[in-house]
């Protein structure tokens, strides 16, 4: 069965027939993008947001150590390739994978959509779907970073050595934030509408 | 254009989008997605009995594990603990707020609000009563469900733990087993649980309202 006339609510996951005009979900009312042009904007914007903080998030140290009166500060990087010298591999794997491969993977899913919704690419519409399905999935395992500063911070918190979170740990926890709000803009309309002739511009 | 019923009879898969037509289930079985293998939906006379049991069980193993400590370290004889409440006084002391507020909605509000709603929904439907609300629960569930952490905490807690391997003597609390006994709870509640599922028992116990 083709399904370019139909629309899966976002909200309740009931079938909605696509008649291309401002609607609601016949079951839960929720709007259904009025216009997949605002979507298309949204998404890039919020995702744009996120591709900035990225940087802060990555020159800032994101955690500081106050030890007997001198201050030394780490970066995420800084801190990846700390770890890998302690021969710790399996944390500096896992703060890798979460702090530099998830986010930067996540940009380049939701670029790629955003190029798809409106040139023609190679990959088919089910691809396309799959892609997005990861980037939904993917979506909050960045923060994995943040929370182990937050929770060092607490634990190491003496009169003479400290462990304090810092500029960084808040420019990355905001991408991170931006980024799902980026993913959830994300209309799959946008996805089945370049096959459908009508792209982003010409509607 | 197909009449509203007609579209009740259709599905579309959470992952690929493909678009099924759905079959009537025996009780205790699945329908899954030929293209990919996602469940699509389920027929299960107990789920709701059975999920709001989890989910009492859930509540009470979350209230322990936010209200006791959940590692203890030693350093040389310098010892510190980690509760939920320290987390928070060390953010605001090194006025952290922007975090310290994401934290707040991310390991406190959301899951304790995920957990409340669906206790509300399912108690709600087993006795038939308030088909307006429960019907707004589910929508509030649907928003609330992506910015659950609580998982990604505990893994962030290992990771922490291996760090401090090294120079601390580390000890469990009983918020720990705590926070392993919810997840795994959280697991199951959420296999158990599928939006499709809970919309079409809905209907099926309410019947079709409509507000307008
Ligand atoms: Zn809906
Ligand atoms: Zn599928």
């Amino acid at each position: 069965m083709k399904n370019e006339h139909y629309i899966r609510c976002h909200i309740c996951e009931t079938v909605n027939y696509d008649n291309s005009i401002t609607h609601n979900c016949r079951r839960c009312h929720s709007k259904i993008n009025p216009s997949l042009h605002a979507s298309y904007n949204r998404t890039l914007a919020l995702l744009i947001t996120a591709i900035i903080l990225y940087i802060p998030a990555n020159l800032y140290p994101i955690l500081s150590t106050k030890q007997f009166g001198t201050n030394s500060d780490s970066t995420i990087l800084g801190g990846i390739i700390h770890l890998w010298e302690l021969g710790s591999y399996p944390v500096a794997i896992i703060i890798l994978v979460a702090s530099v491969v998830v986010p930067l993977l996540k940009f380049l899913l939701i670029i790629y959509l955003l190029i798809a919704a409106k040139y023609k690419t190679h990959s088919t519409l089910l691809d396309k779907h799959k892609i997005f399905y990861i980037t939904e999935s993917i979506g909050p395992w960045s923060m994995v970073d943040v929370f182990v500063v937050i929770i060092l911070s607490v634990l190491i918190h003496f009169s003479g050595v400290q462990i304090y979170p810092g500029t960084g740990a808040t420019a990355f926890a905001l991408m991170v934030f931006f980024t799902m709000l980026s993913a959830l803009s994300f209309d799959t309309r946008l996805i089945i509408n370049y096959e459908k002739g009508n792209n982003v511009h010409a509607s | 254009m197909i009449k509203e019923h007609e579209l009740d009879k259709l599905i579309i898969c959470k992952k690929c989008h493909t678009l099924h037509e759905k079959v009537k289930l025996e009780n205790k079985t699945k329908a899954y997605c030929s293209e990919c293998n996602v469940l699509l939906y389920q027929q299960d006379h107990d789920m709701i009995e059975r999920t709001l049991a989890l989910v009492i069980t859930a509540s009470i193993s979350l209230f322990v594990a936010f209200n006791f400590n959940i590692i203890n370290i030693n350093i040389q004889g310098l010892e510190q603990s980690l509760t939920l409440s320290s987390l928070f006084v060390v953010i605001l002391e090194h006025e952290q707020y922007v975090v310290g507020l994401l934290f707040l909605f991310i390991i406190v509000i959301f899951p304790i609000g995920i957990l409340f709603a669906t206790f509300l929904l399912l108690f709600l439907m087993k006795v038939g009563k308030a088909a307006y609300l429960s019907k707004r629960l589910l929508i509030l569930l649907a928003h609330l469900k992506p910015w659950n952490m609580v998982d990604i905490f505990f893994i962030s807690l290992l990771v922490a733990m291996v760090k401090l391997f090294d120079i601390a003597n580390i000890e469990l609390g009983v918020a720990f087993v705590a926070f392993i006994f919810t997840l795994i709870l959280d697991i199951i509640i959420t296999k158990n649980l599928s939006f499709h599922d809970l919309w079409a028992i809905h209907s099926k116990i309410y019947g079709q309202i409509d507000e307008e």
